[in-house]
């Protein structure tokens, strides 16, 4: 159950960079995991080359993700923005490309076996209560990524998060009272990334590290995204929480493997009910 | 202009004569998974196959079959050639590379391929265009099961492999007093675990010895939190997991974050062999127990091991391990088959690998020999029990080969 509830923080703190993107450009960032992958690395490299403990990485993994984030917008996103014919599909093909380019990359760089962070502060710790047994780094991921909600709630409140707002409202007319689409586009795929830069961190913690990582959270933050209702930070909060428990419930009650069923049954439930997702209003 | 005419006739040239040489190697179609979570398997498969190769095509002394290089003598000396196609452990995408081996690429014979979901549908395309295909480490025993007349395999499979788990039960149990009362079966949802779990079950109900969990889970998954919980709740004498290496570090982790030290974990090999595995799990792999068809600390009854090991290890920087000793005795039988065949031809080379009978001292495993049955599965390949010992493997099983005492803790 608190495996669960843990995990599904983590789930959570990887949707809502993506839900972010999502919500503000309609693009799905099929190339997502790949960037969660990228901060595990980077994550792990650092750690083997300086010694620092994962958890002072946090602020500086986050900003090389939000730069890259920004940078993927610039080179790639926004030339896709501006394809007259098909944009969609156009968007697609882009994320996607870069998907498997970056997974490409990594398996060149670094090689395709497993690596991990094998000493930090909190590895291999776990607090005992009454039976119940709590794993620090999970403790500390969930923690931390309640934090980063906290963070990325407050900056949707500031004029910065209206303005975000206003541009995923209506692209074309912010540009009426000055806001640069450009610019706020930008710093969107940069906080998405940044937060997914978060939970590299933390996940690294716990995890192994290789270059198909990214699929197996992915395809979670997917489900996340669309059950919590796109572009909604609360919703990918609640949507992250209810997939973890769901997942060990059905472990606990039906069959380990057929956990995924189970998250997809939930997801399918509430298409059918409310296709917009718990708290959408898209 | 006329340069470019000159560049085009020139590689053209080029292409002709590489042509021309390639016709006198005799092409083996090599199929792993290259990319995806098994990725480090294809490439130290990839690593130890050349070794193979270099060992028969080259120029060296190792007290082996084959050993003594130089090509195949009864084809001219003729080199082998691996051509390696990446299957990403997807059988579909098996399926499609294994053909195109056959029908483009004009190999005599395809070898693989680490996960036995991807054999299953290798072996059927081989066995319809009739190319024999070697599975070097497959370990399914349903493989050999399916009537198939090109499909040879070298290795034990799991249920040789599990036979001797519950032997060495059985004499552990005799030799300390402690006997396995229960345990707990841990393994992924393919072919590989399936079939693994099912030879353990009956085994252990023939052996009176009760199972107190079965737990099947998803493999690559995000967390196994839920599933070790289980096996905390089970308590068995022994957690018998059979598991790539994703999961297998997932699973050691996480049953030391529930606060659960297991009495004895005995691995069917997999992702409990890799160097990945220990590195990742340091201390926490002490203890663990793998079935193995390779033992790397054999090299009294097996001379030719230093040799080879340390050719491989000049490719890879590691040690050969449970799955590289098999592939690479794999390449071996099959060149030896070809040649023995003195032919292409792929009948010929059936034909040959179906008269095999080579001894256990001229291989590097530990084995009694290499003998196909009807169904190409080899019976005389005996496996072993190994134990990690300061983050290395140490054979444990039989007690007349072992070269460490098993560390026991069940029962205390």
């Amino acid at each position: 159950m608190v495996g669960g509830l843990l995990m599904g923080l983590i789930y959570a703190l990887v949707a809502a960079g993506l839900s972010l993107i999502f919500g503000l450009m309609d693009v799905v960032n099929f190339a997502h995991g790949e960037l969660l992958m990228l901060a595990m690395y980077a994550t792990y490299v650092i750690w083997l080359v300086t010694g620092l403990d994962p958890l002072l990485l946090l602020v500086p993994v986050a900003l090389l993700l939000f730069a890259l984030g920004v940078a993927i917008y610039h080179l790639l996103m926004a030339r896709a923005l501006s394809v007259r014919f098909n944009r969609g599909m156009v968007q697609i093909f882009v994320t996607f490309g870069l998907a498997i380019l970056l997974r490409g990359a990594a398996q060149f760089t670094f090689g395709s076996d497993f690596k991990s962070v094998s000493k930090s502060w909190l590895s291999g710790k776990t607090i005992d209560l009454a039976g119940v047994y709590i794993p620090l780094p999970q403790l500390a991921a969930g923690v931390v990524s309640l934090f980063a909600f906290a963070l990325l709630l407050l900056i949707s409140r500031t004029e910065f998060g209206h303005a975000l707002e206003a541009t995923r409202e209506d692209r074309d007319a912010v540009a009426l009272i000055g806001i640069d689409r450009n610019r706020i586009f930008a710093m969107g795929w940069g906080l998405g990334a940044g937060a997914v830069g978060i939970a590299g961190v933390m996940l690294a913690t716990f995890y192994y590290v290789s270059p198909s990582v990214g699929a197996n959270f992915a395809l979670i933050a997917y489900v996340t995204v669309a059950l919590g209702g796109f572009g909604s930070l609360i919703g990918a909060l609640v949507a992250g929480l209810l997939i973890g428990q769901v997942e060990a419930l059905t472990a606990l009650l039906i069959e380990p493997s057929l956990k995924q069923v189970g998250m997809f049954a939930i997801y399918l439930l509430v298409l059918m009910f409310r296709p917009r997702g718990l708290f959408g209003t898209l | 202009m006329q340069r470019l005419a000159y560049a085009i006739a020139a590689l053209v040239l080029a292409l002709g004569i590489g042509s021309a040489r390639a016709a006198d190697d005799v092409l083996i179609g090599a199929l792993y998974p290259m990319t995806g979570p098994n990725a480090q398997v294809g490439a130290d498969a990839k690593a130890a196959m050349e070794t193979a190769a270099d060992i028969i095509n080259g120029n060296h002394d190792i007290p082996m079959l084959m050993g003594k290089g130089g090509g195949l003598d009864k084809l001219g000396g003729a080199h082998i050639r691996l051509i390696f196609a990446d299957h990403q452990g997807d059988p579909q995408k098996a399926r499609a590379e294994a053909e195109r081996l056959i029908t483009q690429e004009h190999v005599v014979a395809l070898i693989g391929s680490y996960q036995s979901a991807t054999a299953a549908t290798i072996s059927q395309v081989a066995d319809r265009y009739q190319v024999p295909y070697m599975s070097a480490d497959n370990s399914s025993p349903s493989l050999n099961q399916r009537g198939l007349k090109w499909f040879f395999r070298t290795s034990p499979h799991d249920i040789m492999f599990t036979q001797a788990m519950f032997d060495f039960f059985r004499d552990i149990g005799a030799k300390t007093g402690r006997k396995v009362q229960s345990v707990a079966l841990f393994h992924e949802d393919t072919i590989f675990g399936t079939d693994s779990s099912n030879a353990q079950k009956q085994m252990a109900e023939t052996a009176g010895i009760k199972v107190a969990a079965d737990i099947r889970y998803r493999g690559n998954s995000p967390s196994l939190s839920a599933e070790v919980e289980q096996l905390k709740a089970a308590n068995a004498d022994v957690i018998m997991p059979s598991s790539y290496t994703s999961d297998a570090i997932l699973m050691v982790r996480g049953l030391h974050d529930v606060g659960y030290a297991p009495k004895a974990i005995m691995a069917q090999s997999a992702g409990f062999v890799e160097q990945a595995f220990i590195d990742a799990v340091g201390p926490l792999a002490e203890g663990v127990m793998s079935r193995s068809a390779f033992a790397l600390d054999a090299s009294k009854a097996r001379p030719a091991i230093p040799a080879v090991d340390a050719l491989y290890k000049a490719r890879n920087n590691k040690d050969l391990n449970d799955n590289t000793g098999r592939e690479i005795i794999a390449v071996i039988v099959l060149a030896d088959a070809i040649n023995r065949a003195g032919s292409t031809d792929e009948e010929k080379i059936r034909q040959a690998l179906v008269a095999t009978d080579i001894p256990g001292d001229q291989t590097i495993m530990p084995w009694k020999g290499i003998k196909f049955d009807s169904t190409g599965q080899n019976i005389e390949a005996t496996p072993v029990i190994q134990q990690i010992k300061g983050g290395v493997y140490h054979t444990i099983y039989p007690f007349d080969v072992a070269v460490e005492p098993a560390v026991w803790n069940v029962g205390k």
